[in-house]
């Protein structure tokens, strides 16, 4: 299998760290060789968190400049800020409003070098379930509806089962299978 | 049994640890080294290990209470962060000398960028000025590995060894197999022998020579230390450009040029730096016309290397001497290398545009900031408000923040808050000059380095504020204990010993304690404290600010919540920006004003009390 680079981008507090865990651990189920990096400490206070998910046989953590097959991003600007982490054909996923992502000033970069942009509004559908700190796995559901990447919206599931507390296993599924729904059709 | 888990490479170090049969982990927290006691913790726990674990209260207790360990024949170590060792090169340059009798280990960890350190310092150039050997991971696994190695090495030689990971081995993940931990039975036994461990200046010179034979034989073994040192050179080839790489940006370089598929470059890792394999750099020299030196933060390796014309580092400018070597710079280094040697470069990047582009966008700038409902922030609020012309000296911690709102002057390092008070104060004093200054240090700080500090200010008659910044844990580094709290790295009870009681141990007779969410209290407390300085029978005042951090306590941290909103009476002044900066203010431009981010906004109501124009209330 072709090495994956995952970014994954967003806010202090919105779950990067969960979200990326759950994919890492989705690879390793199957048999796959993962490397992540992580933020922490002061950057981590109220400012853009950004991971990076290695999956196949690599040694360094970090996604290089123009060589990420797959953003998601849990807020617009940080979509925006991560642009140049994709690679040509790459594919961008953003919790944003479907009809104005993404902004005019980058579509034409982005079609130069021919990356697909999909959006859901992740927030509303977490804020709708009334699990306003699960638009990660909202947006985690969007993505695994277009089946890009190694990991599939089953195996997703299955980790999700695995991974969350008890407390919150039903709405994070439930708030997952709503993003699923939202990529689907 | 062996398991699959995915570890944070802290975690990977302390497996590391335990596998090797440590019996004594001392820490003292500290980005990015924090996480690695807690994990040891989990792991003693998960294999019912009896392994011993504390926080010390500083890096040089740390270092000393492990050494001490080392010396009753126990297989010891210390985690820290790279600046850390700073606070214990005094016993590091020492116990180079001593040695050791069980295995001694240190574990530093470096942050270059710098992410959350004052410093890009690289920890093997203090293994080379202390003169002990000196592992460089390039991955969490290798980290693994390196402790045990390290532990053999430091049994064999007795001498402490370092082990040096930066922030992308301890704060990366991976997957790694493992299980069948048991207990090292190794009993504690101490011959006296004052010529080596109390050994007088005419004995160390003694202890120096047989530390210089030890580093030479370490030197030796170093060479063929597979697969930590070696190269892919092709036996009787010559080539136009090598690369010489360790740590982390070793694994960087094999992936470049892996997925380049460049096998006419060829690569010597060099992981063991220190002491250094000359013969193995030579042979790799000999073969390349030039060598390219990718080590990250500093010139220990290319420092090492003879035959300088050949070359091409941070002295020849191809490195950059600041920041962290992230993939994508040493991408472009290596293209710029190639091009300048009239080599085939790598395929082409084009991610430079994008960077160009994403600044024209103006994306709001995040810079961290105290979270919502923060005591700290009640606590500048009020001393800014107390002591409008004060100078403030601050320390290391979450309330560095304070910065954003005006309330820290000075940040050197651990204690400095307390030390440059007492600085500033005699030096305008000295012009007869009366200079108001508040110091504000966090509780964990203050029991790492703060007595030293504030006991010599009382002694010598400095006269400023001390204000104790006591939010019950050690915040910014995840939330670890204090000697305040009295609870112990493994989670039973310790003994508690109170702020009050250590500063009044260092002669201070101005203690007071308040809840800065009452910021009337603080701000009236702080100007009773203004007096007590001013007056020539008075001397430094401490004012211990106590609430728990709202992270760490959550619900109990504000036990009355309060909903906020602003009403038309905000006139935009900005004054809650300024001087408050709280995140769930925000200006909202189709209001014209400022207002509330209700899912932000923590309802500690703390910002009721300071609008200038009554705003801010209660709904």
């Amino acid at each position: 299998m072709e090495n994956i680079n995952f970014v994954l981008s967003g806010l202090g507090g919105q779950g990067i760290l969960f979200m990326t865990k759950l994919l890492a651990q989705s690879a390793v189920n199957k048999g796959l060789k993962i490397l992540v990096a992580e933020t922490h400490g002061m950057a981590q206070r109220g400012g853009s968190v950004v991971s990076h998910l290695r999956v196949g046989g690599v040694r360094g953590s970090l996604v290089r400049a123009g060589s990420a097959h797959i953003l998601l991003a849990l807020e617009e600007n940080e979509a925006y800020r991560n642009i140049p982490f994709l690679a040509k054909g790459g594919k961008l996923y953003a919790n944003a409003p479907k009809t104005s992502f993404p902004r005019k000033e980058v579509r034409p970069y982005l079609e130069k070098i021919g990356i697909e942009c999909r959006s859901i509004p992740a927030s509303d559908i977490a804020v709708k379930l009334a699990a306003p700190m699960s638009t990660n796995l909202a947006l985690l559901g969007f993505f695994s509806a277009f089946q890009e990447g190694p990991i599939s919206y089953d195996e997703l599931k299955e980790t999700i089962a695995q991974v969350s507390p008890d407390r919150f296993r039903e709405i994070n599924l439930k708030v997952f299978d709503k993003g699923f729904e939202g990529g689907s059709e | 049994m062996k398991q699959k888990e995915i570890f944070l490479g802290n975690g990977a170090i302390a497996l590391g640890l335990l596998e090797a049969g440590c019996q004594v982990v001392t820490s003292y927290p500290g980005t990015p080294s924090s996480e690695i006691l807690p994990e040891v913790v989990r792991l003693i726990k998960s294999a019912g290990l009896n392994t011993y674990v504390e926080w010390s209260t500083n890096e040089k207790v740390a270092f000393d209470n492990a050494f001490a360990a080392a010396v009753s024949g126990k297989r010891a170590a210390c985690c820290m962060k790279q600046v850390g060792l700073n606070v214990a090169a005094d016993s590091l340059m020492s116990a180079a000398y001593i040695g050791t009798t069980g295995g001694f280990v240190i574990i530093s960890c470096d942050d270059p960028g710098p992410h959350s350190s004052q410093t890009e310092q690289d920890t093997r150039l203090m293994a080379r000025f202390a003169k002990v050997p000196v592992l460089d991971p390039s991955s969490p696994e290798e980290a693994r590995q390196m402790v045990g190695v390290a532990f053999d090495l430091s049994e064999e030689f007795q001498v402490p060894v370092i082990v040096r990971p930066a922030i992308r081995v301890c704060h990366a993940r991976e997957n790694l197999t493992w299980g069948g931990l048991k207990n090292n039975d190794q009993k504690a036994s101490f011959e006296k022998n004052p010529g080596r461990w109390a050994a007088t200046p005419r004995f160390r010179f003694i202890l120096h020579g047989e530390l210089n034979r030890k580093l030479k034989e370490i030197g030796r073994r170093f060479e063929k230390l597979d697969p930590f040192n070696f190269h892919d050179l092709k036996s009787g080839e010559k080539y136009p450009l090598g690369i010489l790489a360790g740590g982390v940006p070793y694994s960087v370089v094999r992936d470049i040029l892996s997925d380049e598929d460049r096998k006419d470059i060829p690569v010597l890792k060099m992981c063991a730096p220190h002491p250094f394999p000359e013969g193995l750099a030579k042979e790799f020299m000999s073969a390349c016309e030039k060598v390219l030196v990718i080590e990250e933060t500093d010139t220990v390796i290319e420092y090492f290397l003879r035959d300088r014309e050949k070359v091409l580092g941070r002295f020849s400018g191809h490195i950059p001497s600041e920041g962290e070597l992230v993939p994508e710079v040493i991408y472009g280094l290596i293209n710029k290398t190639l091009e300048e040697l009239q080599m085939k470069g790598l395929s082409s990047e084009g991610h430079e545009s994008a960077i160009e582009l994403v600044k024209g966008l103006e994306l709001p700038i995040r810079k961290p900031t105290l979270c919502p409902g923060c005591p700290h922030r009640a606590s500048f609020f009020a001393i800014r408000k107390a002591r409008p012309k004060a100078i403030f000296t601050s320390d290391i911690g979450c309330y560095t923040l304070g910065i954003n709102l005006g309330g820290v002057d000075t940040c050197l390092d651990m204690g400095a808050g307390i030390t440059m008070a007492s600085g500033f104060y005699h030096s305008f004093a000295h012009d007869q000059v009366e200079q108001p200054i508040v110091a504000t240090i966090g509780d964990s700080t203050f029991y790492h380095s703060g007595p030293a500090g504030l006991l010599n200010a009382v002694y010598n008659d400095s006269r400023f504020i001390l204000v104790i910044l006591d939010n019950q844990t050690t915040a910014m580094t995840g939330m670890q204990p204090t000697p305040g709290l009295g609870i112990r790295a493994d989670g039973t009870k310790g003994k508690t010993i109170p702020l009050e009681r250590v500063v009044a141990g260092c002669g201070v007779d101005f203690i007071e304690t308040v809840d800065p969410y009452d910021l009337k209290a603080m701000v009236k407390l702080i100007k009773k404290a203004a007096e007590y300085t001013s007056d020539p029978a008075g001397g430094v005042a401490v004012i211990i600010a106590r609430h728990p951090c709202v992270i760490a306590y959550r619900e109990e941290a504000i036990p009355q919540k309060k909903e906020i909103v602003v009403t038309e009476d905000c006139v935009e002044c900005n004054f809650c920006h300024d001087w408050f900066e709280c995140p769930a203010l925000y200006k909202d431009p189709d209001l014209e004003r400022t207002a509330v981010d209700q899912t932000l906004c923590a309802q500690c109501g703390v910002c009721l009390e300071i609008c200038p124009k009554g705003a801010i209330i209660e709904a």
